[in-house]
């Protein structure tokens, strides 16, 4: 499969937490072909199952990378201007002069402006104008405004993907379609592979506002084994002075540590990685890990569950960077450590031994 | 719907202790139900069984919980320190008064020696007065929850000043949905919740032990119309307000949309509503068990966690018209 052409297509779908349909849409085409059967839950979230060999009943391993992005929502028409709020962490110092599509009545083309600073409140004259200073301008005169906008529409950052050099890719909503993407990957290898697990790819919603898909999807799957795919701090861009907490892009799958995470699932992930002779590199992750694995860890009794991380720069920016090659490694990862998964695997994973 | 407003809001329920106006719900709405339950939490859940066989479960939720106080020490002389239950703010305590569940009122004062006095107080600093003369006089103890105490009042020609319009406003409008309901073909399970102004926890609780198919929270919201107001585009006046997110959910758009529709099929006035802080029982409902499509209707307030909180009554008949319009129709996702 040509994993840039597919990773590029997902970063064009705004996919706004609440609002994935059109992210749902591309990730259920690319996935149909890989899986044998097709769900999407009440909230939206898409379940991708692919059947293992193992007799009935066969344990389950729920893969979940988020799908929805970041972006932005219509609080109120003041005359020819909308005024916005964030959906998700937007970070406003890179907002004024984004592009963006208004999805109003229709896609309205954007752009993001900031009034100036002697029109602004005193406290937000100097440094960084905040959100809900700013304004989007789609050039309409306020009556036409007011025909084709509501208030809390959704707005998506529309920057295009920007290959770079070195195998590097620039986009919008890397954060997490990369994740996306490796799981069709991961999917793509196990075609040529079939688990004795069954598999069921999720690609979860509002990740970025409550983790709610996670939360709802793994009650309703009750999986034996859950894994969150989402990225984490790429090295680089200002950030030289935290060594412990970031990841230079190429250094392979992050693989996460700490009470999010069941110990001995870290420990077989690393050990695949270690069969694989493939770079990989350890997470620290004391508290929340940032990701869905919060919430499944504690759906029904309680789900072992492991975050392999993907390092992106910029995070929360239109720029976001990805290696290609750790798309490619996270997925063949994943792959291989699911093709490895025996029918008694959970046994390994016992606290009390 | 006057008079029985003025008995809710009126009623004494601090979270945690809803026990009184449960009870008060419970004997306005005796004979309606099909079947009510109270839930090991304290929610009180009216049940109106389904109709047809293409019915949905619908929950409904309105919190009976108001925001409160509670008595963390009492000293030599019989005045008291107290905690928050839910959003208090010093600022509308001071000169206040509060009422206990035995009946006991007790007035809001401010230490007059404090740190920075150009500041405002925090809760560290104010104690409630019982006009004891000892600890041993004092007639509550530490534990005891009050809840503020005003009397309603008309304001102009269709406002209610009240405290705990957040949420006895929505436990009034779902009694008057429950009354006017003849002819839902769903399952309409009437959630009078617990504990929503200390994080949602009975709706979330009644929402996993129904497996509803829908969810709509009846909840208050703010307004953008007053002096120096946040910029929001609801007014009071304006309509129900249909939610579209808050600071704890984004509504499902499924949801708001068929409510925008039916609001529109009646002849209704309605608003679209972003609350930047503050959120409601339908956040809980939401994720529960496997996820459930959730929204609200809000009736717009000004002056939220304050002992006058205000709402415009025709706006309070305007989410009765909705919801009873919502559920007399199919409800397709």
């Amino acid at each position: 499969m040509d994993l840039l052409a597919h990773l590029k297509d997902l970063c064009t779908a705004p996919g706004i937490s609440g609002y994935e349909g059109r992210a749902r849409d591309l990730i259920r085409t690319a996935w149909a072909p890989l899986t044998d059967e097709l769900h999407v839950d009440r909230l939206g979230s898409l379940w991708a199952i692919r059947r293992g060999t193992a007799a009935e009943p066969r344990p389950r391993l729920m893969l979940a990378a988020h799908m929805d992005a970041i972006g932005l929502m219509v609080t109120l028409l003041e005359g020819e201007f909308l005024r916005v709020v964030a959906v998700g962490g937007i970070d406003a110092r890179v907002m004024p002069g984004q592009p963006v599509t208004v999805h109003g009545r229709r896609d309205l083309p954007g752009v993001v402006v900031q009034p100036p600073a002697f029109l602004l409140p005193k406290a937000s004259r100097e440094g960084v104008v905040p959100v809900s200073e700013l304004l989007v301008d789609v050039g309409l005169p306020a009556a036409l405004v007011a025909e084709q906008v509501r208030v809390g529409d959704v707005i998506s950052l529309a920057q295009p993907p920007r290959e770079l050099q070195g195998g590097l890719l620039a986009a919008n909503r890397l954060d997490n379609r990369a994740s996306v993407a490796a799981v069709t990957a991961c999917l793509d290898e196990l075609r040529a592979r079939p688990p004795a697990w069954d598999v069921v790819a999720v690609a979860t919603v509002q990740e970025e506002v409550t983790l709610g898909g996670a939360i709802t999807a793994a009650f309703a799957l009750e999986p034996q084994l859950a894994i969150a795919i989402d990225v984490t701090f790429g090295a680089g861009g200002g950030v030289r002075d935290f060594p412990d907490r970031t990841f230079a892009l190429g250094s392979g799958p992050a693989l996460g540590l700490g009470p999010n995470i069941h110990p001995k699932l870290h420990a077989a992930l690393k050990a695949t990685a270690e069969r694989l002779e493939m770079p990989y590199t350890l997470e620290a992750m004391p508290q929340h890990s940032g990701t869905d694995a919060f919430g499944l860890q504690v759906a029904r009794a309680g789900i072992p569950t492991m975050v392999v991380s993907l390092p992106l720069r910029n995070m929360h920016t239109p720029v976001e960077i990805v290696a290609l090659k750790d798309v490619q490694r996270v997925g063949r990862l994943l792959a291989e450590f699911i093709g490895a998964l025996t029918p008694d695997f959970m046994e390994s994973l016992r606290l009390e031994d | 719907m006057q008079p029985l407003i003025k008995k809710l809001v009126e009623a004494y329920g601090p979270s945690g202790y809803e026990g009184q106006v449960r009870e008060l719900v419970r004997a306005e709405i005796r004979s309606l139900p099909d079947y009510t339950s109270v839930d090991p939490l304290g929610n009180l859940i009216a049940v109106l069984k389904k109709k047809t066989k293409s019915g949905r479960k619908v929950m409904l939720s309105a919190h009976l919980d108001e925001i409160g106080v509670m008595v963390s020490h009492i000293d030599e002389r019989g005045f008291a320190r107290f905690v928050n239950l839910g959003g208090v703010s010093p600022l509308t305590c001071v000169g206040g008064r509060v009422r206990f569940a035995s009946g006991v009122t007790g007035v809001i004062g401010l230490d007059a020696r404090r740190d920075d006095p150009g500041k405002p107080p925090t809760l560290a600093e104010l104690f409630i007065d019982f006009g004891a003369a000892s600890r041993a006089d004092c007639p509550v103890k530490v534990g005891d929850a009050a809840g503020f105490y005003r009397p309603m009042e008309t304001i102009g020609e269709h406002r209610l000043v009240a405290k705990s319009l957040d949420d006895r406003i929505g436990v009034a409008i779902l009694i008057e949905v429950m009354r006017q309901l003849k002819n839902s073909p769903h399952e309409v399970a009437f959630v009078f919740s617990v504990q929503e102004e200390v994080g949602l926890r009975g709706a979330g609780t009644a929402a996993f032990g129904l497996d509803a198919e829908v969810g709509i929270a009846v909840d208050v919201t703010r307004t953008g119309d007053t002096p120096n107001g946040p910029k929001m585009a609801v007014n009071l006046g304006g309509g129900p307000a249909i939610k579209v997110r808050d600071s704890g959910m984004l509504a499902d758009p499924r949801v708001k949309d068929l409510l925008v529709q039916r609001a529109r099929e009646a002849n209704l006035p309605a608003q679209l509503e972003i609350l930047e802080a503050g959120t409601t029982d339908a956040a809980a409902m939401q994720i529960a068990r496997g996820g459930l499509p959730a929204g609200c209707v809000s009736i717009p307030t000004r002056y939220l966690h304050t002992p006058s909180e205000m709402v415009d009554l025709r706006d309070v008949e305007g989410v009765v018209a909705l919801l009873v319009q919502t559920l007399q129709k199919p409800i397709e996702l």
